[in-house]
């Protein structure tokens, strides 16, 4: 028989254990947070600015950090024009507003997160599917506006018209450029890239200071489908 | 007091009768959650299926707003329910609070119909502001997501001032508390920016500081209170262990979201972090398992609303089952490599929300249904008490099924679309077309369709338990039958 | 950071990973059972359930790569943690529950305007 619990039993000891805890968890999280967002904002360690989409971007494994990187190239702009980081920032966010307006989130993923029915979006700019580099970026604009007529799987699944412009397909199309450059910690793992690499005959890139160019990556045919 | 057995509104306090209110709407909501799941199911079957009409989009759209809104209708009635007893004073805004459930009632109809009719707009801020945020849950248009923070802070203030102006016990702080932290996070979903990485990480924040933080300590809150009031459990001992809760729910889970952002972009350290707090999260379980063990080894229940009971068991186990065990199975960065994005994810998610939060909400619609009838028997022999027990049969049978269905899919897809083929557009339909996976899908929609016998049981049930019965509840134990 | 788990052991590791949490929770239900009902002779099954648990940790931890100078330490804790849990848990049990028979008025609030 006790009138009064023990001190650690007791509620007021209990009631201040969940504020410090709490507290301290979100304090924790709050610094965390500040910390990440430098690696995150465009521009930071591990999204990059822009203006990438005026590169070439591909994804390969990285041997030192045991996993999937993706690897920034020479000069490769999409549809054959460079952006200032302005004008390559005003894109990306068109084609991002685009896949909110018409929710691809609900069919699609997108960095791994959304929906089941559709394939993930995070390396969609890399997929071979689109053929090769060449036609990649026209295919693309062309199934955006007029996909249902173009029967991708044996499933017999096809995205919806959801009346997308050729303006908005464009934007959205610099906007899974830019988001496959992101590294994304290695997922997803084991992807194939399209080969992006030039043909033969074609003089040598004018930059290419941060291609670490493994050698298993010169030798497979052009890959079709 | 009216006749026992009779529906009467004059049964209850004027919080419960406007929690009545929002239990209905939210019943309904249930139903609707289900047919857009059951439409968005069939077309795996039947991809041609409503083709450009109503999309799976649009359909699976519908889906998890409606089960977001239902779930938090729930709670908001279950808080009404508990007000008045708790703070032991009539709610402070009454009219206001009926006025907004009109309102946000009124909103979220407006929602699905143009989520149902209007579909997608062009890509312009304005699709945003009036259609569609195109963010996963927390679609809803920004107009709606203003009505929402008012709606909710006239809730709020509600709350706090009746508590405020009655008794504030230990309950009412954490709820209060715990109210605004839920209402401030949504907040971090509402605004635009063309950083996909730094759009998912708040978006993280809204959905996993809700339902692995807010959701769970707000859950505990009510029944906390239906243990004081039906059980009879001493106040100071359940606060104590109400305390002991939100420590160590919000001491794994804050940090937890960790797990999360293992891919979005977001520094490596989060690979450590997030697998560490994983592994701190079965000690909040195991505290559960030991105290209701250590309860029902003390007090000898009697309990006077079975139906209730059997909802809030079935609580415990499937929160123990959909995020503990399925958690825990898919949460180390070391395999969510090539779990993440799955149907291993739907599998759990389904378990979890489904385990976790519609339990607790049937839960209180059982409590609720008892008052407004007089406080009538809902112990053993409840006239036409099969009902009951079969809609929690196929209720859980369908779920179960469903979510075996999808870890059998999410299984397959892990290895073939994942790990071998590198979930490429190729890798993705191969994973799909295997037989695996589409017989996993056809299981899914045959236990859908249990699940849907399921609440229909449930409606009717709730519609008619305890209509022809006489005799009055069984008071619990030390306590006249008051609540 | 982390070593992605082999395609060879992609099951053993769901299923060792729900066994960890499954042998948990029979471990801390069989304590718990022991201790309330003062039945000793279900304590030696809780401990057998805590070895499941340890020999899925341990089968996990394998399968799942969690070595190296973060990962291992992990390990350690989970083991200890997992160990000690229920009994932590239980004395805290006993000792909230400690004012049951003295207080009467618990349905009260016990601070005002707190
Ligand atoms: C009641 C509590 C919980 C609910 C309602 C819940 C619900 C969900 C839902 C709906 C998703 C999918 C989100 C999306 O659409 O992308 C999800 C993802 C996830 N949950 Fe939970 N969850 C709960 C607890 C837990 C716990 C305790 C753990 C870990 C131990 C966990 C681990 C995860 C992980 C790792 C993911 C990400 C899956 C992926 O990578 O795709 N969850 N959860
Ligand atoms: C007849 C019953 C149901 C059917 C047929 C059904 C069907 C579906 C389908 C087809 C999806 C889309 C999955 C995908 O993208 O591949 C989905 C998602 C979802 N459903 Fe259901 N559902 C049902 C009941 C429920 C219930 C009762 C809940 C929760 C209380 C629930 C919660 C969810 C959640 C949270 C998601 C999103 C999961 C994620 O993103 O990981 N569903 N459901
Ligand atoms: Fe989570």
């Amino acid at each position: 028989m006790q009138t009064t619990p023990l001190w650690w039993a007791s509620d007021s000891f209990w009631r201040k254990m969940a504020i410090w805890i709490t507290g301290g968890s979100f304090i924790v999280l709050i610094f965390l947070t500040f910390d990440t967002l430098s690696y995150i904002t465009a521009g930071g360690k591990q999204v990059p600015g822009y203006a990438v989409i005026n590169q070439r971007i591909d994804y390969r494994f990285d041997a030192g950090k045991n996993r999937y990187m993706p690897v920034i190239g020479p000069e490769e702009p999409l549809f054959g024009k460079v952006l200032g980081e302005a004008e390559a920032e005003a894109l990306v966010a068109k084609g991002k507003l685009t896949t909110q307006a018409k929710n691809c989130m609900e069919c699609h993923t997108l960095l791994g997160n959304g929906a089941y029915y559709a394939p993930d979006l995070t390396k969609a700019w890399l997929d071979p599917a689109w053929g090769s580099k060449e036609v990649r970026e026209q295919t693309m604009v062309d199934f955006l506006m007029n996909p249902s007529d173009k029967l991708h799987n044996v499933v017999g699944r096809r995205m919806p018209r959801l009346g997308i412009t050729e303006e908005e397909a464009r934007a959205t199309v610099a906007f899974l450029k830019w988001m496959s450059a992101i590294d994304t910690n290695g997922f997803p793992h084991n992807f194939k890239a399209m080969d992006q690499s030039d043909p033969v005959q074609a003089p040598p890139a004018a930059a290419e200071p941060v291609q670490p160019a493994p050698p298993a990556d010169a030798v497979p045919a052009p890959a079709q489908q | 007091m009216a006749a026992l057995g009779i529906f009467d509104t004059a049964n209850l306090n004027g919080g419960q009768r406007l929690a009545v209110k929002y239990f209905t709407v939210s019943l309904i909501l249930f139903g609707a959650q289900i047919l857009f799941g059951m439409l968005a199911g069939l077309q795996y079957l039947k991809p041609d299926f409503l083709y450009e009409v109503v999309d799976f989009s649009v359909n699976r759209t519908l889906h998890v707003n409606a089960m977001v809104v239902w779930l938090l209708y729930g709670f908001i009635g279950g808080v009404y329910w508990l007000l008045e007893d708790e703070a032991q004073h009539p709610v402070v805004g009454l009219w206001l609070g009926n006025l907004i459930f009109f309102i946000l009632t009124l909103a979220v109809a407006v929602v699905v119909l143009v989520y149902l009719i209007i579909q997608v707009g062009p890509g312009e801020i304005e699709s945003i502001w009036f259609i569609n945020e195109g963010r996963e849950y927390i679609e809803a248009p920004r107009w709606a997501d203003i009505g929402i923070v008012v709606s909710v802070l006239v809730f709020f203030f509600n709350v706090a001032a009746t508590f405020a102006k009655g008794r504030y016990t230990g309950v009412a702080g954490v709820l209060v508390a715990d109210l605004l932290a839920l209402f401030g996070l949504y907040l971090a979903g509402m605004f635009f920016t063309p950083n996909v990485s730094v759009d998912q990480f708040w978006w993280w924040w809204v959905i996993h500081l809700w339902v692995e933080a807010t959701w769970e300590v707000l859950v505990g809150c009510i029944m906390a209170y239906m243990l004081i009031v039906t059980l009879g459990v001493r106040r100071k001992i359940v606060e104590t262990w109400l305390y002991i809760e939100v420590a160590l729910m919000f001491g794994s889970g804050i940090l937890g979201l960790g797990h999360h952002y293992f891919w979005i972009g977001t520094p490596d350290y989060w690979l450590a972090i997030g697998g560490f707090f994983s592994a701190l999260e079965p000690i909040p379980l195991v505290a559960m398992v030991v105290h209701a063990v250590f309860d029902s080894g003390v007090h000898k229940l009697r309990n006077s609303n079975h139906p209730a009971l059997a909802w809030t068991i079935g609580q415990a186990a499937g929160n123990f089952f959909g995020a503990g065990v399925w958690g825990f199975m898919h949460t180390l960065p070391q395999i969510n490599l090539y779990t993440h994005g799955t149907q291993w994810t739907p599998s759990h998610g389904h378990l979890a929300f489904f385990g976790a939060y519609s339990t607790a909400v049937i839960g209180f619609f059982y409590l609720a249904v008892q008052k407004s009838r007089g406080n009538v028997w809902m112990s053993g022999n409840i006239v036409g008490g099969w009902k009951w027990k079969w809609a929690m049969f196929w209720l859980w049978t369908g779920m179960i099924g469903m979510t075996v269905a999808l870890l059998i899919a999410g299984y397959e897809q892990s290895q073939i679309e994942r790990a071998m083929e590198g979930s490429t557009w190729m890798g993705y339909f191969a994973a799909q077309a295997h037989p695996w996976f589409t017989q996993a899908m056809n299981w899914r929609q045959i236990s859908g369709w249990g699940f849907t016998l399921g609440y229909c049981l449930l409606v009717w049930d709730l519609l008619t338990i305890g209509k022809r019965e006489t005799r009055p509840a069984l008071a619990p134990q030390g306590e006249p039958a008051t609540a | 950071m982390i070593e992605p788990v082999h395609l060879a052991d992609f099951f053993t590791v769901f299923f060792s990973a729900a066994m960890v949490i499954l042998f948990g929770a029979l471990y801390a239900l069989l304590f718990a059972f022991s201790r309330v009902g003062q039945r000793p002779g279900l304590m030696p099954l809780a401990y057998l359930s805590y070895l499941g648990l340890a020999a899925a940790a341990l089968i996990l931890a394998r399968a799942a790569n969690l070595h190296g100078p973060f990962w291992t330490p992990v390990v350690g804790l989970m083991l200890a943690g997992y160990l000690a849990a229920p009994h932590f848990i239980f004395r805290l049990c006993v000792d909230t529950h400690l004012v049951e028979d003295a207080d009467e008025s618990s349905l009260f609030p016990t601070r005002q305007g707190g």
